[in-house]
């Protein structure tokens, strides 16, 4: 969660509360802007697998 | 040097953040994190500057300076580069800040978005100008960063790439906020553009202070989110309750925005403070409230800046951390205060040139205050730029195009040099409002003459300028305003304002009666307008028609319930009737809302006396000297208490010391200008048992049939003042234009005569005529103009002397309505004169030089 350099932010992953990781949705939410900097990549991170996954 | 109390401080401003919003979402759990803050901090209300414009604010508590030190003046400014105007830049700030204060002292700051610091400061940290978030154009063009914008620019990539544009918004962000948003028709409704560029930019802030506060080492981190002000800006009108004339359609379409919007907010706060640690003693605050009940204007003014009217004058302030209290309530802050207090945290001195004070009572353990007497003159880095940089046309063009949207700023005018013009004034403008609230009307005056001079069509102007003029007592020129705005302006909204400053000039001259008048006439025109209610009220406790003050400060109450001198009034009120439960009530309120009003607190002491509360009665009138130690009559009260109802001799015998130092050191002086009454005063005293400090060598003529009551030693005052220690309880005259010779190791009370210039050089004129040292229908040139810069230069004096008390009294009024000035100036003085004889000392008679347009 914790990206110090611009290439590691692929690395970047959210947990909930209780450990789990978070499964982000593909439109995003208030709550991940909320979380600033990570939240925001992690939201661009799927946006962009859902997009090579749909072939676009 | 001394002690440091935080090891980080991280400073959050929310712009027109306001308590009357936050407490409902508190009270129904909306706002967790805020809550959990405010129950292990501090909290309180923090009052605005005036004027209450976002880029002079936040500079303001970026340095604790007035607009008049710190040279931000506005929204816009002069571009030399392209020859029109530009969003005002941060190297236009004269002054240090903060981030560069603590930068010479090695303390690494971050600062985010803070309004105006474009471009980057090069400090030893990280600063991103307020220029960061906006976006240009359109998603699918290129969005470059403006030159400037990061500091250092190793990070510009980064944090570029953490911009959101409004575009990239999805339903699941908007629909929080407008949950019908799909039934919108963007083409004719284009809210929701408003509204995701007010989400994006807030979010895009919010991306570069996590990255920086989690990946960049710093001591002193300040992000600044203008959200909740634009928010409101745009959506306000949709808050609940539904204001008349809102239709019901919209009302319901956006009338969750503004609490959605609080609560984003307290989702970001939740992480920030996650980042900060638990160690970091963090502040959030605002500049101003925002109106969201019936205050909320209908209609605004056209004129730049009207929004600004939308503002409450108080907004929010919140700290926690090491060292700081839990859960109280702080009373009395103002902006000016959040930099001496964030010195005092990093355990660094404050300067005597800033405005504001230590927020001493935040604090757990008393704390010891070091002070220098300027920042500016500590030499070393502090990362301020060396000269003024460019800017970029495209950006600067959409920054100019959001301040148009909200409101702040006209569409400038397609000839530059009009453009320059308009925004030149409007700095002019602003600058004079500066130091009027900085009580500096002197400096205020010429900058209003030439405005409305140079734009005679632009009431506003003018108002300001006769209201300065009746602070500096000038009522001739106040009126000689006012007389032509009532021919300019007839038929229009501003006849109500004029009707006000004519009451208040009426009020300051102790004609109560008149005043009303001139206050009902005022209502007659405009109905909501709670001041209005309020200075109607202070002409009832004149007229001590007690039921009808309190009639009146509950009326203007019912339309602004957060007026705290609507509520010292009502104290007031129910003290003179005896009813000191109520008075009590009213008092609390008062002091609740607003801190620093003495005078509130001392008729709190007074209530609770009379209720043989002692103990607390006691504690109130401590507070009254604490903040005005020449309050005789608090002193006095407490001399009573702790010596008959409080076994406390020693607290008394402090008390007894003080007064008696006080009366032995007070001298009593009667001034003004030569012929403006002073004689006569003195005479009046004389009668009600004052001993006069005279020699009697200048002799009762035809000039003054009952003497002149002058001291030759006054007249070389200016090379000796050991005289000044013979006078003693006396009362001694001194003509104004000798006063300022007074030195300051005594405490004056200062009974200032005051005489239309006119009448005072007629009177002039008849006695050099007589004693044949000027010929008859001969004039001296320019006196007038000197005789009015003296009396500001007095004003001037008076402010600069705490030591310094003042009672004006108006020659006119003292002859025409005697009863109410003698008991003024008896009450001045401490309440001991024999007024019935002083009012055997006037003769009407005597008032030869009467000007024909004098009431």
């Amino acid at each position: 969660m914790k990206p110090s350099e611009n290439n590691k932010q692929d690395q970047i992953e959210i947990k909930t509360k209780t450990g789990e990781l978070f499964n982000v949705p593909v439109e995003g939410s208030l709550g991940l802007l909320a979380l600033g900097y990570v939240g925001l990549i992690a939201w661009r991170k799927k946006r962009k697998e859902v997009k090579l996954a749909n072939g676009l | 040097m001394s002690k440091r109390i935080a090891k980080k401080v991280l400073l959050i401003g929310w712009d027109a953040a306001d308590w009357k919003i936050i407490n409902p979402l508190l009270d129904s759990g909306q706002m967790p994190t805020l809550e959990k803050f405010i129950n292990e901090g501090v909290m309180g209300n923090i009052a605005t500057l005036d004027p209450p414009l976002s880029p002079m604010l936040w500079t303001s508590i970026a340095t604790s300076k007035r607009a008049y030190q710190h040279g931000i003046l506005g929204f816009t400014e002069p571009d030399q580069e392209t020859g029109g105007i530009r969003p005002i830049l941060g190297s236009s700030r004269k002054v240090k800040a903060i981030w560069n204060i603590l930068n010479q002292h090695d303390i690494k700051s971050n600062v985010i978005g803070w309004w105006p610091t474009h471009p980057a400061e090069p400090i030893d940290g990280v600063m991103v100008s307020n220029f960061y978030q906006k976006a240009v154009n359109n998603i699918d063009k290129p969005w470059p960063m403006m030159p400037g914008t990061v500091h250092p620019e190793r990070l510009s990539e980064t944090l570029a790439a953490l911009r959101i544009h409004p575009q990239e918004l999805t339903p699941a962000h908007i629909l929080p906020f407008v949950p019908d948003a799909p039934k919108i028709d963007q083409e004719k409704d284009k809210r929701l553009t408003i509204l995701s560029k007010i989400i994006a930019d807030c979010s895009s802030i919010h991306a570069a202070a996590t990255y920086v506060m989690e990946n960049e080492e710093w001591e002193f981190m300040a992000v600044y989110f203008d959200a909740i002000d634009h928010f409101c800006h745009a959506f306000m009108k949709f808050y609940p309750p539904q204001i008349n004339g809102v239709p019901d359609d919209l009302f319901n379409m956006y009338k969750y925005v503004i609490s959605s919007g609080y609560k984003y907010h307290d989702m970001m706060l939740e992480r920030l403070l996650q980042l900060a640690g638990p160690d970091t003693t963090v502040i959030i605050m605002s500049d101003h409230g925002f109106h969201s009940d019936h205050l909320r204007p209908l209609s605004l003014p056209k004129e730049p800046a009207a929004p600004a009217l939308e503002h409450r004058p108080y907004g929010i302030l919140c700290m926690k951390g090491p060292g700081i209290k839990k859960d109280e309530r702080i009373y009395g802050a103002t902006l000016l205060d959040i930099t001496p207090t964030l010195l005092t945290l990093f355990g660094l001195p404050v300067a005597e040139d800033m405005e504001g004070n230590v927020l001493v009572q935040a604090f757990e353990e008393e704390i010891e205050l070091d002070r220098i007497p300027s920042w500016e003159l500590i030499p070393g880095n502090s990362g301020m730029h060396s000269k003024s940089h460019a800017t970029d046309a495209a950006s600067n063009a959409e920054i100019m195009q959001q301040l148009i949207d909200l409101g702040y700023i006209e569409k400038p005018d397609e000839n530059k040099e009009k453009a320059i013009k308009q925004s030149v004034d409007e700095a002019q403008y602003n600058l004079a409002r500066a130091y009027i609230d900085g009580k500096k009307n002197q400096e205020a005056l010429p900058i209003l003459e030439k405005l409305w001079e140079e734009n005679p069509d632009q009431s506003r102007f003018a108002l300001r300028l006769a209201t300065c003029y009746q602070s500096l007592h000038r009522l001739a020129d106040c009126r000689k305003v006012i007389e032509k705005l009532k021919e300019t302006e007839k038929d229009k909204p501003e006849q109500t304002s004029i009707l006000v400053i004519e009451g208040n000039i009426l009020l300051g001259e102790n004609k109560p009666k008149q005043a009303l008048e001139a206050f009902k006439k005022a209502e007659e025109k405009a109905q909501n307008f709670p001041n209005l209610f309020l200075q109607i009220g202070r002409c009832y406790l004149q007229l001590k028609q007690w039921d009808d003050a309190i009639r009146s400060f509950n009326k203007a109450l019912s339309m602004d319930k957060d007026n705290a001198h609507c509520y010292h009034g009502l104290a007031m009120a129910h003290l003179k009737k005896g009813e000191f439960n109520e008075a009590v009530d009213q008092a609390l309120t008062a002091v609740g809302l607003l801190y620093h009003i003495p005078f509130a607190h001392y008729h709190l002491g007074e209530a609770l006396a009379g209720l043989k509360e002692y103990a607390q009665a006691a504690q109130a009138f401590e507070v009254c000297l604490s903040m005005a130690p020449n309050v005789g009559k608090a002193r006095k009260w407490l001399i009573d208490i702790y010596e008959n109802h409080l076994p406390q001799p020693d607290n008394a015998k402090k008390h007894r010391d003080i007064l008696a130092d006080n009366t032995r050191t007070t001298i009593i002086v009667v001034s003004g200008l030569p012929r403006s009454g002073t004689s006569m005063m003195m005479q009046m005293l004389e009668k009600g048992g004052m001993e006069i400090f005279s020699d009697q060598v200048r002799e009762a003529d035809e000039n003054n049939p009952k003497g002149f009551y002058e001291h030759e030693a006054v007249k070389r005052i200016a090379r000796d003042k050991t005289w000044l220690k013979d006078v003693g309880k006396k009362v001694v005259k001194i003509v104004s234009p000798l006063v300022f010779h007074l030195p300051p190791r005594f405490h004056y009370k200062i009974i200032f005569m005051v005489r239309d210039v006119e009448e005072v050089l007629a009177s002039q004129h008849k006695m050099l005529e007589r004693s044949g040292k000027l010929k008859p229908d001969t004039y001296k040139m320019g006196l007038d103009e000197a005789y009015r810069k003296n009396l500001d230069q007095f004003k001037q004096w008076v402010e600069k002397n705490p030591n310094t008390e003042v009672l004006y009294v108006s020659y006119t009024e003292t002859i025409q309505n005697p009863t109410v000035e003698i008991e003024r100036i008896n009450e001045f003085l401490g309440e001991g004169l024999n007024t019935t004889e002083m009012l055997s000392a006037l003769d009407k008679e005597l008032y030869r030089n009467k000007k024909q347009t004098v009431n």
